[in-house]
């Protein structure tokens, strides 16, 4: 890639010391979000600011060459994805949301039956239906946040059992997609084609899911739905005076985006038709009086009061996205505003991220790590696929956003993989499944940071006047409710020791990188 | 291969130390170099070519195995053609 760059940093105290960013930035995840509960992403990019300014005061010589490493960092394409996918998916799952998607699903879980104790395995699949579909676990877990989740809470299912239901669903997409970003990163930096590598992993991911359905059955049904404070028969109350099927009209866009992601489309090209096409539906169903929603409830411009802006509220077409308010109430809103906003804390701390893992790379860090691993630990074959899962893992803990953990690790897979000649697919295999998985495990984990984000948006949302702050899952304790990546590790490392799924590159080669 | 055959492959426990005929031809990556002799493992399983040419450590080669000894898993080959290290 030519974004690579040739700098390279030497830090007082050893290369292990270029770490340091990212080590600060995961203890004071651990200690903001688990210690002291408080999920603010926000705050998790001061941490990660913090933990830049105190690596650089450890680099010798030059501390332009540090800054130069933040900026190649930042400016990395993998960078620009996650950007991209959050602006789209989250302009889109709101927009749905104010088109009354939730009521439809409400509806629909009580027309099928879908009680409290199904809605967690029926969660799992539905998002991991749709994660494989659009090819973004992120998307996934904020427009299931958003849409979903409020749906299952209803119908009393348990909030951190569903949470971790949605996350796990958008594990096995990001794992099994071929638009996946993971998925796409996996087999190019292991020389594999995208087709074969997708055909030779679905026999961990069904392996895991099947495991994963039994046990949100079972946990489902032995959990209680609801603690103690949620107001359960108001809420129900108050929603199924208000119930309506219409919403579920907009499984026809998302099944636009799917069908677009499947035959290859960019994720830019794909969700916007698929917005466009809601759009156009909110705009149908308001005006057939179907459900509550109108041009203004997806963008608003609230302006202040005065003579012009009150006769440009009356014109047509425009005046119906334009409202008149006292002059300290005026702002943009709606669906489109709140859905790309929504992100803006989680962009920047993505781009410190990575920015943060450019440092390491360039310390040597990520060297110093291979050395210790190739000449200590893996020294045979099953030692060495062990070492490659338990590495993805580790990495996977502390970059937390998984692509650019993926990208980061992807060359002590190749490097260590080649050296036992492990076949290209079993290596991106490998690489991915445990990139995947734990990116939605850790509570600071981009993909779990992302849905908790989407679970913010719900507290005082227009959808969702009856959520309150108290609902709100503490991202530390969903861990162990994902159950899809859990059981996903677990594969890989029976299948590191027994053999399961193992090729050699001499029993068959990959084809070319660039087909799909 | 068809979509089919790259679903269906590998869904089998595959030994640590897989076993190879005598003038077998295999594809494989260099793992060491000593001297001017190559060691290729393929797993657990090593094959000991004594004259390594220029190919280097992650090149892909193409060797022909010359004997395998089926208890120790080791054997001996000869290179076939050095495709390097995108090969």
């Amino acid at each position: 890639m030519p974004e690579e760059p040739d700098i390279e940093l030497s830090f007082r105290g050893g290369r292990l010391v270029s770490a340091l960013p990212i080590a600060l930035f995961i203890a004071w995840a651990i200690f903001q979000s688990g210690f002291l509960g408080i999920g603010d992403t926000t705050g998790l990019v001061t941490g990660m600011l913090t933990g830049l300014i105190v690596g650089m005061l450890f680099v010798r010589g030059d501390w332009k060459d540090y800054a130069d490493v933040i900026f190649a960092g930042m400016t990395r394409r993998v960078a620009a994805t996650a950007v991209v996918a959050w602006l789209w998916a989250g302009m889109f799952a709101e927009t749905i949301q104010v088109g009354g998607f939730v009521d439809g699903l409400v509806w629909a879980a009580t027309v099928l039956n879908v009680g409290p104790g199904l809605f967690p395995a029926a969660t799992f699949l539905l998002a991991a239906l749709l994660a494989t579909g659009i090819g973004t676990g992120y998307g996934t877990a904020i427009a299931f946040t958003s849409l979903v989740f409020p749906a299952g809470l209803l119908l009393g299912a348990n909030p951190v059992l569903l949470f971790g239901a949605i996350l796990s669903g958008a594990v096995f997409g990001d794992n099994l997609a071929p638009v996946s970003d993971t998925t796409i990163v996996s087999a190019v930096t292991q020389d594999a084609d995208i087709g074969g590598v997708v055909a030779s992993r679905v026999k961990y991911a069904v392996v895991a899911a099947a495991f994963a359905i039994v046990a949100y059955l079972i946990a489902g049904f032995g959990i209680p739905g609801l603690w103690s404070g949620m107001p359960h028969a108001n809420v129900t109350g108050q929603v199924s005076a208000s119930v309506s099927p219409w919403g579920l009209v907009h499984l026809l866009d998302i099944a636009v985006v799917i069908v677009l992601a499947i035959r290859g489309r960019h994720i830019i090209e794909a969700v916007s038709w698929g917005l466009i096409a809601a759009a156009l539906f909110n705009i149908m169903l308001g005006a057939a009086g179907l459900v509550d929603v109108s041009a203004g409830s997806m963008i608003l411009f609230s302006a202040p009061q005065n003579g012009f802006t009150q006769m440009v509220d009356t014109l047509p077409i425009i005046g119906a996205v334009v409202e008149t308010v006292p002059g300290a109430q005026a702002g943009v809103g709606g669906s489109i505003y709140s859905g790309a906003v929504g992100f803006f804390p989680l962009i920047v701390l993505t781009l410190l991220l990575v920015a943060g893992a450019e440092v390491m790379r360039a310390g040597g860090g990520f060297d110093a790590i291979q050395e210790l691993i190739i000449d200590t630990i893996a020294t045979t074959v099953r030692r060495a696929e062990t070492t490659m899962v338990l590495g993805t893992a580790l990495v996977n803990a502390t970059v937390t956003i998984n692509t650019a953990a993926e990208i980061a690790i992807a060359p002590y897979v190749a490097t260590l993989g080649k050296r036992f000649n492990i076949n290209g697919y079993r290596r991106a295999n490998i690489l991915d499944a445990n990139t995947s998985a734990l990116g939605y495990i850790f509570p600071w984990g981009g993909g779990l940071l992302a849905g908790f984000g989407a679970m913010q948006g719900l507290v005082g949302g227009e959808a969702t006047p009856w959520f309150t702050q108290e609902m709100l899952v503490n991202p530390a304790s969903v861990f162990p409710y994902v159950f899809h990546g859990w059981f996903l590790v677990s594969v890989f490392l029976v299948a590191a020791w027994t053999g399961y799924g193992r090729e050699y590159v001499s029993d068959r080669t990959s084809e070319e990188v660039s087909r799909v | 291969m068809s979509r089919l055959d790259k679903l269906l492959a590998g869904w089998t426990f595959r030994t640590a130390t897989p076993e190879f005929e005598a003038d077998e031809v295999i594809t494989a990556f260099v793992s060491e170099r000593n001297g001017s002799g190559l060691s290729i493992r393929v797993g657990d399983s090593t094959i000991r070519v004594a004259d390594g040419k220029d190919a280097a450590v992650e090149d892909k080669v193409r060797l022909k195995v010359t004997s395998f000894d089926t208890d120790s898993h080791v054997g001996t080959g000869e290179l076939v053609e050095v495709l390097g290290p995108e090969g």
